[in-house]
């Protein structure tokens, strides 16, 4: 009888315990979910960027691109903290010190913003040293 | 005797994993992951050169070689001839067709609308040209 059980009972955790298999795969689930709405939260959604059907789709991002949202006002903000024209030169002056002047900007202007607001933007990005830019327009509406 | 038996009974029904909580739990997130899902529209980056905000360097870009397109608050002129969408596609296309490194210098003045300039910019992607230089205007 006792060696009946015992021969049971290493039969039982000869298994494959999925209990910790199943906590990490929920712990990924948790993290990439968390991880993926902190990067939309970084953008302003009421912006309503123009269409460009033809123009070259967004694979490679380089780390460290610098979005600067721009609105149908004019206003300006960084990962939705809006930025005076001073704030905005300071910022991009303190980047180009760290990452150099080949760091990229993308700006995702309104369509209905006058093109003098996105000069302004510019001018601030090129002051600063800055070359690569470039705007965001949808591609395709999913 | 039977005591016993029964005892190792149930620590062998414990060993045992039951699936039915985890598989509410994951019926419960696919269930939220759905509803909140919302698709993303593709994005896309369209380069231009933007010349240093300094007199002298604009000046120099101003060569009479290059295409100019210039947009306005209510249209588009190319090389001073005023054109609708499709006939600046066909000039840009032709441009295209003879040297995709040829620079467009795209103007813009400061009432018109951004999403004129995007389109311009679209066109240029369509057809392949590379050097856009946007310029601002007064």
């Amino acid at each position: 009888m006792s060696k009946a059980r015992k021969k049971k009972t290493t039969a039982g955790t000869g298994g494959i315990n999925m209990t910790p298999m199943i906590d990490i795969v929920f712990q990924m689930i948790i993290f990439f979910v968390l991880t993926v709405e902190m990067e939309r939260d970084a953008l302003d959604e009421r912006i309503q960027m123009a269409m460009a059907p033809h123009g070259p789709l967004v694979e490679e991002r380089d780390p460290r691109t610098v979005t600067i949202d721009l609105n149908e006002r004019g206003e300006f903000s960084i990962a939705r903290v809006p930025l005076s024209p001073s704030q905005l030169r300071s910022i991009m002056r303190n980047t180009v010190a760290i990452h150099g002047q080949s760091l990229p900007v993308v700006i995702r202007g309104d369509q209905d913003t006058m093109h003098q607001h996105v000069k302004n933007v510019m001018d601030i990005c090129t002051q600063a040293g800055l070359y690569r830019i470039s705007f965001a327009a949808i591609k395709q509406l999913n | 005797m039977a005591h016993k038996h029964k005892r190792t009974r149930v620590s062998l029904v414990d060993a045992e994993l039951s699936m039915t909580p985890m598989i509410d739990i994951v019926f419960q997130l696919l269930i939220y992951f759905i509803l909140t899902f919302e698709v993303l529209d593709d994005i896309a980056h369209l380069d231009v050169f933007r010349p240093a905000p300094d007199r002298e360097q604009r000046e120099q870009m101003e060569t009479p070689n290059v295409l100019q397109v210039v947009i306005y608050q209510d249209g588009f002129t190319v090389n001073e001839r005023r054109m609708q969408l499709p006939a600046i596609e066909r000039t840009l296309g032709r441009l295209a067709a003879i040297d995709p490194n040829q620079t467009v210098l795209i103007m813009a003045t400061a009432h018109s609308r951004h999403e004129n300039l995007v389109e311009i910019l679209d066109l240029c992607a369509k057809v392949g040209l590379r050097n856009l230089s946007v310029v601002s205007m007064n």
